[in-house]
């Protein structure tokens, strides 16, 4: 989805780069973005205020808050995926491999 | 900064308020007292900093103090599994949950701990504090099974007739029709509503889609969800 979304608006989606944490993405705030999913997803409160100021402060409490909505989302869809079962279609997976190698996901423990 | 749950948009607040309100209230296949019990575990299981490892049944550990009165404790441990450790479950593992507890029943659970675990991500995000637990309500469970439900290629879990025919994760819940219908209410308001999923240019004013998308790539990447 962000490939196809970065895709679609004429953006440089740089997978790779998403799981280091530098966003990756030639778009805006892409880095407090992907730093606030970080720390929200992890238990360093102190990291996490300053991951929520960083965001409050270059893109307002608007986008933090929206961005909150999508983390929380994702918190909730990955326990929906992984506790029913959910897989995708063979020819899916296969042609999105280079996509999930590209990011590491290929290699998680999850995939069955 | 200080965030204010009054900065929050108003559709996101009701969709929150009413998944929140019905996990102490009587569901399809749980009691409320039930479902409450079971939320509180899930709540521990998201918030804990040194969990218990996904290989040991939480309702054996002594020190959690888990209340387990109304739920089993299978029900428990497949709580604490699935909200902490839902990357590391397999097949087998889900086979042996089902000799225990229902698959309907199961998916409903599983609803659990997606309410619980998104509401209480989302107030961590923002350092906004969790609502209490309203009290249970008394009532039975409804145990209305859908007349269509059929075994799914895509899904461990039963789903709605056709099953197959949209992605996986979309019919998951589909055999608990209001599972379903909590579950998919807050996604419209936290992410995408449904009919706009389409369109890569949708946005609500602040993020667009491809931020979002950057965002949930990461939150995916951190849970180790290959799906």
């Amino acid at each position: 989805m962000l490939s196809w979304s970065g895709t679609e608006q004429g953006l440089e989606v740089n997978l790779e780069n998403v799981q280091n944490t530098t966003g990756g993405v030639d778009v805006s705030f892409a880095r407090e973005l992907v730093d606030f999913a970080t720390a929200a997803t992890e238990f360093d409160l102190v990291a996490l205020t300053k991951a929520r100021n960083n965001l409050i402060n270059v893109a307002g409490l608007a986008v933090a808050i929206d961005a909150s909505a999508v983390i929380a989302n994702f918190e909730m869809m990955t326990r929906l995926a992984d506790s029913t079962g959910a897989r995708m279609q063979t020819e899916v997976v296969q042609d999105r491999l280079a996509v999930a190698t590209a990011m590491g996901v290929d290699k998680v423990i999850s995939r069955r | 900064m200080r965030v204010s749950i009054s900065d929050v948009r108003a559709d996101l607040i009701f969709a929150h308020e009413q998944a929140w309100s019905a996990l102490s209230q009587p569901g399809t296949w749980w009691s409320g007292a039930q479902k409450r019990e079971l939320a509180q575990t899930a709540l521990l299981a998201v918030s804990e900093s040194e969990p218990s490892p996904p290989w040991v049944a939480v309702s054996t550990v002594a020190d959690k103090n888990l209340k387990i009165h109304f739920a089993s404790s299978a029900a428990h441990d497949a709580v604490y599994r699935i909200a902490r450790h839902a990357a590391t479950l397999t097949s087998d593992w889900y086979q042996r949950t089902t000799q225990e507890i229902e698959p309907l029943a199961f998916i409903e659970l599983c609803g659990i701990v997606c309410t619980v675990a998104t509401i209480s991500a989302f107030r961590r995000a923002l350092d906004l504090g969790l609502p209490e637990l309203a009290p249970a309500t008394l009532g039975e469970p409804s145990r209305i099974k859908p007349a269509n439900v059929v075994d799914a290629t895509l899904n461990w879990v039963p789903v709605i007739a056709p099953a197959d025919e949209n992605a996986a994760v979309v019919q998951a819940f589909t055999a608990v029709p209001e599972t379903n219908r909590v579950i998919w209410a807050m996604a419209d308001a936290q992410y995408i509503p449904d009919k706009e999923m389409v369109d890569p240019h949708w946005t609500r004013g602040t993020l667009s889609r491809v931020q979002m998308e950057l965002v949930a790539t990461r939150v995916s990447q951190q849970r180790e969800c290959f799906y």
